[in-house]
């Protein structure tokens, strides 16, 4: 349970902020008046703030949708992203969030709505282009679903634009949102997986991939559209079996139709990130690794990604066509 | 002076909770609680400590701009490290009874500036939150529900750059209530308040105490490191590099040591050249696992 809520006085009645204080009457309700005065301060850690999250609720003001980094999502389409929410319940080793903030604590924008209406400014400027609209870029899409329903009012507005893709991005299981309503035929609930020791080792806090797989199969089977995000690739002692057997796992019985599309993409860090990362987990095996840095991002260098990139492409080409697999590059 | 210990032993010294409290009515139950004994009563604050249990302590006296001076003082009289928690307790002001309940303050606001702090992380199994209104003048009408006290403000303006906001804590006693004034506070009636608190104090210090080891893990440095760095010329570059590269080989290598007399006559960067051919080498079969 979340012990402590700080809540921005001016969307204290929000019903958003309603909903949260009826599903948790007993925590702490801590008033703010606007949510930079707590979160991403200096002198946070990162490390320790994790273990006891508190949830800001906040309003945002701008910046709703942005145009996604080159390289992230298919090209063929244009891309933007959108966080209702900074942080993620769980705790990967290798999560880029723990370079960007210093700060844990869950920042939940209750106003959706604006959220919205900032989506349907951008639809209506790129009339008649391909639109996708990334959600889980700051966060995981679904993790905190439960608590902020913001997957239901997404997809209630989404089905108003069924020529604009919605990809939700998670590692949850928390999928009771999509089965109970129709599926939409443009909402892509996009999974991230990685093989199960790796996954054991490093996604810390997320559902194992059994659990995932599971909810996967289940949503497919409803006629959700389903996205494989194998990405960031893990280089480790035995990596081709691993990811072999990963996808045999998942795509053998997965009902080809329901595949919208597979992403891969390297581990990657910038620099700056790359470093506090490893300051915050100098245990890790996985910052022991003698990565590469060219123009300011630290990889594991174009020879491993050449290999895992060959290696993975002819693997899902048993399992799909061609047209339905991309790589991510950032 | 020189009946205390030279302050220069406690170099090494590994202080895990660094308390900095107002007044010695307030100080005197947690000095004894720790076994702290005097370290230096002439200087500008009064410094206890117990290098077994420890425990450190300043009295900074009253107000804001005290209480971020002593505790800059004893941070640096005793070399405290980065890993260490800051704790300030004492008594205070609050809109409702009982006088003798113990509170986290997870929001401090200074009255005179307008700051807002948010120092640790929440111990709500053990205390109650609530936001603090540091002041600079005793208040006497508890007009909002919230504590009042006149040192938090500059204790959190100041003390998470010693450590981190999480380990930094403000622990309050209420001392005064609209219904119970603040004149009839006596030094026996703090004692007395902070005495009965005891018990839920150190279990508070048991939970701040799992995240002091958990970061004395991550920033300690192994004593192998500066052993063997005595034997070489290592510049403040060459160090921070050869630190990091060796980071990375003790996590591949866990059971090797580094021996100075495998390196005789070598220069820092041709250890950190040795040390990154070695983990080069075993990278081919990593198990990152
Ligand atoms: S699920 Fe994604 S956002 Fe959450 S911790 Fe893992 S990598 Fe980060």
């Amino acid at each position: 349970m979340i012990e402590t809520i700080f809540f921005e006085e001016q969307i204290s009645n929000h019903p958003t902020t309603e909903r949260i204080r009826k599903a948790l009457p007993r925590s702490t309700w801590v008033p703010i008046e606007r949510y930079q005065e707590l979160f991403n301060k200096r002198h946070q850690n990162f490390k320790l703030q994790k273990k006891n999250p508190a949830l800001i609720l906040a309003k945002k003001h701008e910046n709703f949708v942005l145009p996604v980094p080159s390289g992230f999502g298919m090209d063929s389409h244009k891309n933007f992203y959108f966080s209702h929410m900074y942080n993620c319940l769980y705790d990967c080793k290798y999560c880029f969030l723990q370079g960007l903030y210093s700060s844990a604590n869950f920042v939940l924008f209750v106003n959706y709505e604006d959220f919205f209406h900032s989506i349907s400014e951008k639809i209506a400027e790129y009339k008649g282009k391909s639109l996708t609209f990334f959600s889980g870029y700051d966060c995981d899409s679904l993790a905190f679903d439960k608590l902020s329903g913001f997957a239901d009012h997404a997809l209630t507005f989404f089905e108003t634009f069924p020529n604009v893709e919605l990809e939700l991005r998670t590692k949850s299981i928390a999928i009771n949102s999509l089965l109970q309503r129709k599926p939409l035929d443009n909402c892509i609930v996009a999974f991230s997986l990685s093989p199960s020791e790796i996954a054991k080792s490093m996604d810390s806090k997320a559902p194992n991939i059994n659990r995932r797989i599971n909810a996967i199969k289940q949503l497919a089977e409803t006629g959700w559209k389903i996205g494989l995000r194998f990405d960031p690739l893990i280089y480790t002692s035995n990596w081709k079996n691993l990811y072999s057997s990963l996808f045999e796992e998942i795509l053998n019985g997965l009902n080809p139709s329901m595949l919208h599309s597979i992403s891969y993409g390297p581990l990657r860090f910038p620099k700056k990130m790359y470093k506090k990362a490893a300051s915050l987990h100098p245990e890790q095996k996985l910052f022991a690794f003698p990565m590469e840095e060219t123009k300011g991002i630290v990889s594991y260098g174009k020879k491993i990604e050449t290999e895992m990139h060959d290696f993975l492409k002819s693997e899902l080409n048993k399992y799909t066509s061609e047209n339905k697999i991309f790589q991510c590059t950032i | 002076m020189s009946e205390f210990k030279d302050p220069k032993n406690f170099a090494k010294t590994q202080f895990n909770f660094c308390w900095v409290i107002a007044l010695r009515a307030e100080a005197i139950p947690i000095i004894e609680a720790f076994k702290m004994k005097i370290l230096d009563n002439q200087s500008l604050f009064p410094i206890y400590a117990n290098e077994t249990t420890g425990h450190a302590l300043i009295i900074s006296g009253i107000g804001s701009i005290k209480s971020a001076a002593a505790a800059t003082f004893l941070k640096n009289y005793l070399q405290i490290k980065n890993y260490t928690a800051w704790i300030n307790l004492g008594i205070a002001g609050f809109s409702r009874d009982p006088i003798g309940d113990i509170y986290q303050a997870v929001k401090v606001v200074s009255k005179e500036s307008g700051a807002v702090f948010f120092p640790g992380l929440r111990l709500s199994k053990l205390l109650p939150a609530e936001t603090l209104v540091t002041v600079s003048k005793p208040e006497s009408k508890y007009n909002e529900p919230v504590l009042y006290d006149m040192e938090a403000a500059g204790f959190c303006e100041l003390v998470p750059s010693f450590s981190c906001n999480e380990l930094t804590y403000v622990i309050k006693i209420v001392s005064d209530t609209a219904n119970s004034s603040s004149t009839l506070i006596t030094k026996n009636l703090v004692r007395d308040l902070i005495e009965k608190q005891l018990s839920k104090i150190s279990a508070v210090l048991g939970q701040i105490e799992i995240l002091v080891q958990e970061e004395k893990r991550r920033l300690s440095l192994p004593d192998e490191v500066e052993d063997f760095e005595k034997n070489f010329r290592f510049t403040e570059t060459s160090k921070h590099q050869f630190r990091e590269i060796y980071r990375k080989w003790k996590i591949m290598f866990p059971t090797k040591r580094l021996d100075p007399s495998e390196f005789l006559n070598s220069q820092p960067k041709d250890i950190i050249l040795q040390l990154e051919k070695e983990i080069l080498i075993n990278a081919e079969n990593w198990n990152a696992l």
